[in-house]
């Protein structure tokens, strides 16, 4: 009983919402950007209209900067907005489980964020096939240079990557307890997910603090690192010329699954003082 | 927003949940991998299809076998078949190849565990009872290298899947076994072996031309024995009376001639311009019948106007090559070689408004310091000089309008040098014509300069100079050299087509194209050239990506705006003729602010990654920051006008 209520009101929170993402013209209008970004790297470069494989690696840096950014502005206010117009606290007189609350939040947010992501990449691979110039017929074709297997692979990734960048900003959001502070906190995370702990890497490779041997190991606790390597070691693979050796797949998988239970948690922990729990009562 | 109610929300979030999960299934199945590729039909493969070389007519012509391979490579959409397998594994080593190609996924190698394989006379590899070869993978096939085996190139290696057959072999044929990883170091760079034969090909067949054209000389210059007007009536009438192996001398005049056949190993010399040799407007006004004729010192009209019997002749069976011969070979010309070998035809000006000479199967004959005035139009005219199935010289002459200026079929080995060409239709034009050299001709306003058709092998197009004409040169066919030719104001300068090619240290300026690259498989190397101030740099059609660079050496596209901080004659980064952004870098206004954008540089970056499934164009990978040849770009650029026609 308890969990269908949970589930119940996970669904209301979640419409609430989907309805204020689509209410924020601001929101629209980023991804409306992120699209158009994204179908035009594929339209621009040379890999939408060569294959499935170079597309992906043209898109691969793009989506790696640009998901972390649209996360942060799709989540940094999640919870702190509820928080500072005091619908928290009106929400929680209805006795609102935490998980139901928090859950909503992350699972709208989530699917107006990952539908985005997918749906741009969905057109940019669409237009593959209707870029790619004529092939001559009187050739054998070589099967193992592309496949569409490898794209879908990257969009499933980027997919997993999203929902991790949401639920590190969802932590932020709920931690925060001003606009400021979650404003920073975001920052500070996107831009050291996008660049400070790789180049924290590269200096300590360079000052020999960091034993290579620890590569693999780091770079899968940074989730922009994680998921490139998943992306260069299962989706691109071997294709991309050199023998691939993209750090360690299962440590980047349980990085990022790491990464998303700590966001989500915090997020969950920190949403409400625990003196809420006491509230709750005997659950 | 009743749109968004709880329940559609979570059937929604049902469905997303279900995409994603139905994606995953990607993880399941397995992308086509090495293990999983078979070879594939060998004329389906890129460089199966072309035909081959030299090598491949004769192998198929006496029935013996040549090794070949086939290799899968990963950055690549077609399969790459190849003849010899020392050639394929020196490839292989090439830093190149991996770069434009991606790594080998599969190779596979003739197996001549398969068949019996024998030896003829001249060591080629025949397999008993015409067996078909089959493939084994290159790493599971012994090689035997050094044995008596021959392809007719030179010494070949052959594979074999089973140790035991191999070493069997050896026991008859010589030679030792060697394994796949060492065979590539021991060949050498492909590019450099070509080179220095293209180099030595060039001095041979300059050499065989000079021969050629002082045993020419020879027969020019016979002790005069008739002058007609003096001692014959007509000049029929002096051919029969002239001794072989002397002059028959034409004073300055005009002589009407109908049909004028010389059939005796003679001599005829006019004085000049004065000596007019005037057809009846009807056929041809020379024919040349028998070995050792010159004609020299004369001016020819009244050639008839039918360039191409084709209609007439064609009623007939017969293969392709039979009706362009019939078609092109029986014309109206000003002087017909037919089987007149060792022949010239020097210091004689044609008018005409079909072709000039034809050279039917008169090997080793010399067209020097001719020239013809074809028709206005190329529509109404045929070619200046045509040499069908015969080996010889065209040099030092001029043509002007008619249809192609020099037109060959089937002319292997012959050497086209320092001519002229004015207006028509193409300067010269190659049909089935392998072992050329077209050398230092120039060409002004024609529709194109030089033209090679039909899959030859082994031409040399080399210093030649084209200017306001539709295309500057256009090639085909395989091995064969595109040296050092200035290609001025032209619509395109020059294509870069067909297989394992040279093109070095050409210079093609101010045309509305630079170069063109048509190749489906990159297997061209384009270096050493200066390709600046064109309209657009480089534009290419199909195939993939092609790098032209080889082992750091690339080209030169003007002075671009680009950072060369270590000063060694290389831009730092790699440029893009075909791109977007880099083909308009210097020229359009903020190019290079955009050129600077992350945008373009995490695209750039990338670019060369998987170069070859990329869409189809060119980069170079070390643009040059100076001039290979500063003297004939500065000479071409002062001197870049259309010409008259324009």
């Amino acid at each position: 009983m308890v969990d269908r209520d949970i589930v119940d009101d996970l669904f209301v929170v979640a419409t609430r919402e989907l309805r204020t993402v689509v209410k924020t013209p601001s929101l629209v209008a980023l991804a409306g950007v992120f699209a158009v970004s994204i179908v035009g790297v594929a339209w621009a470069g040379t890999g939408g209209s060569g294959g499935f494989v170079p597309l992906t690696l043209d898109l691969l840096t793009f989506v790696e900067v640009l998901i972390p950014l649209l996360a942060f502005a799709f989540g940094y206010r999640s919870i702190l907005n509820d928080r500072l117009t005091g619908e928290l606290d009106m929400l929680r007189t209805f006795d609102v489980d935490r998980i139901a609350y928090v859950g909503g939040v992350y699972v709208g947010r989530a699917m107006a964020l990952v539908g985005v992501v997918v749906a741009s990449l969905f057109i940019a691979g669409v237009l593959v096939p209707v870029l790619t110039a004529d092939q001559p017929t009187f050739l054998a074709q070589n099967r193992a240079a592309d496949s569409i297997l490898r794209f879908v692979r990257f969009v499933v990734f980027t997919g997993g990557f999203t929902l991790v960048a949401l639920a590190v900003t969802l932590a932020v959001s709920a931690a925060a307890r001003t606009l400021r502070t979650a404003f920073v906190f975001a920052t500070v995370l996107t831009v050291a997910f996008v660049i400070g702990v790789d180049t924290a890497l590269i200096a300590g490779l360079a000052s020999g603090v960091v034993p290579q041997e620890g590569i693999a190991l780091l770079f899968a606790a940074s989730p922009n690192s994680a998921f490139r390597g998943l992306v260069l070691e299962i989706a691109v693979g071997v294709v991309s010329g050199t023998s691939v050796n993209a750090g360690s797949t299962p440590l980047n998988a349980f990085a990022l699954l790491l990464w998303w239970l700590l966001g989500l948690g915090i997020a969950v922990w920190r949403v409400w003082s625990p003196v809420g729990w006491n509230d709750d009562g005997g659950t | 927003m009743a749109v968004l109610s709880p329940s559609r929300v979570r059937g929604l979030s049902v469905v997303l949940t279900v995409i994603l999960l139905f994606s995953s299934v990607s993880f399941a199945l397995t992308p086509t991998n090495g293990e999983d590729l078979q070879p594939v039909p060998f004329d389906d493969t890129v460089g199966g299809s072309s035909g081959g070389g030299v090598d491949v007519r004769q192998a198929e012509e006496e029935g013996f076998v040549l090794p070949r391979t086939e290799v899968f490579f990963s950055n690549y959409r077609y399969v790459v078949g190849d003849y010899g397998i020392g050639e394929t594994a020196s490839k292989l080593t090439n830093p190149g190849t991996e770069r434009q190609f991606g790594t080998p996924l599969a190779i596979y190698v003739s197996d001549f565990s398969t068949v019996k394989p024998t030896l003829s006379e001249e060591g080629f590899v025949v397999s008993e009872n015409g067996q078909t070869v089959g493939w084994t993978t290159a790493t599971n096939a012994s090689f035997v290298v050094n044995s008596e085996a021959r392809v007719p190139s030179g010494s070949t290696v052959l594979p074999f899947s089973n140790r035991a057959d191999a070493k069997r072999f050896i026991q008859a044929h010589g030679g030792r076994i060697v394994e796949w990883d060492a065979l590539g170091e021991t060949v050498d760079d492909p590019l450099q072996s070509r080179l220095n034969r293209f180099h030595n090909e060039m001095a041979a067949r300059h050499t065989w031309a000079n021969k050629t054209v002082v045993e020419s000389r020879a027969i020019l210059e016979r002790p005069r024995s008739i002058v007609v007007g003096d001692d014959a009536p007509n000049i029929s009438a002096a051919i029969a009376a002239a001794q072989p192996n002397t002059t028959v001398y034409l004073p300055p005049g005009t002589y009407e001639t109908d049909d004028l056949t010389v059939n005796k190993s003679i001599t005829l010399a006019g004085a000049g311009n004065e000596t007019v040799l005037r057809g009846n407007g009807n056929r041809s006004v020379v024919s040349l019948r028998t070995d050792r004729i010159a004609v020299r010192n004369l001016r020819i009209d009244g050639v008839g106007d039918v360039g191409s019997r084709r209609l007439e002749m064609q009623n007939g069976s017969g293969n392709w090559t039979t009706k362009v011969r019939l078609a092109y070979g029986y014309g109206d010309a000003g002087i017909i070689l037919d089987g007149a070998d060792s022949s010239v035809i020097s210091d004689v000006s044609i008018e005409t408004n079909a072709s000039g000479i034809i050279n039917r199967k008169s090997n080793q004959s010399v067209i020097d310091n001719v020239t013809v005035y074809g028709a206005a139009t190329s529509d109404d005219g045929f070619m200046g000089a045509t040499v069908i199935g015969a080996r010889s010289v065209v040099q030092d002459s001029t043509f002007v309008d008619g249809r192609d200026g020099v037109y060959t079929h089937r002319a292997d080995g012959s050497v086209i040098r320092r001519n002229q060409l004015e207006g028509g239709r193409y300067g010269i034009h190659e049909m089935y014509t392998s072992h050329t050299l077209v050398a230092n001709n120039t060409a002004r306003n024609v529709g194109g300069g030089v033209l090679v058709m039909t899959g030859p092998t082994d031409n040399l197009v080399i210093g030649n100079d084209v200017r306001g004409s539709g295309f500057g040169i256009d090639p085909a066919g395989s091995d064969s050299f595109y040296a050092n030719n200035v290609l001025v104001n032209n619509g395109y300068g020059m294509r870069a087509t067909g297989q394992q090619n040279a093109y070095l240290d050409n210079i093609a300026v101010s045309n509305d194209i630079g170069i063109r690259a048509g190749e489906i498989a990159p297997s061209n190397w384009f270096i050493r050239n200066d390709v600046v101030d064109n309209d657009k740099q480089v534009e290419s059609e199909l195939g993939p990506l092609r790098t032209w660079t080889h082992r750091g050496i690339g080209n030169y596209w003007g002075d671009l705006p680009l950072v060369d901080a270590d000063d060694n004659g290389i831009y730092d980064r790699g440029y893009q003729p075909t791109g977007t952004v880099d083909g308009r870098l210097g020229e359009v206004s903020g190019a290079i602010t955009l050129a600077q954008s992350p945008a373009s540089a995490l695209l750039r970056r990338v670019r060369d990654v998987v170069s070859g499934i990329r869409n189809s164009g060119v980069i170079d990978t070390a643009p040059r920051s100076d001039p290979f040849h500063p003297e004939q770009i500065a000479n071409a650029r002062a001197n870049r006008t259309r010409g008259d026609a324009a």
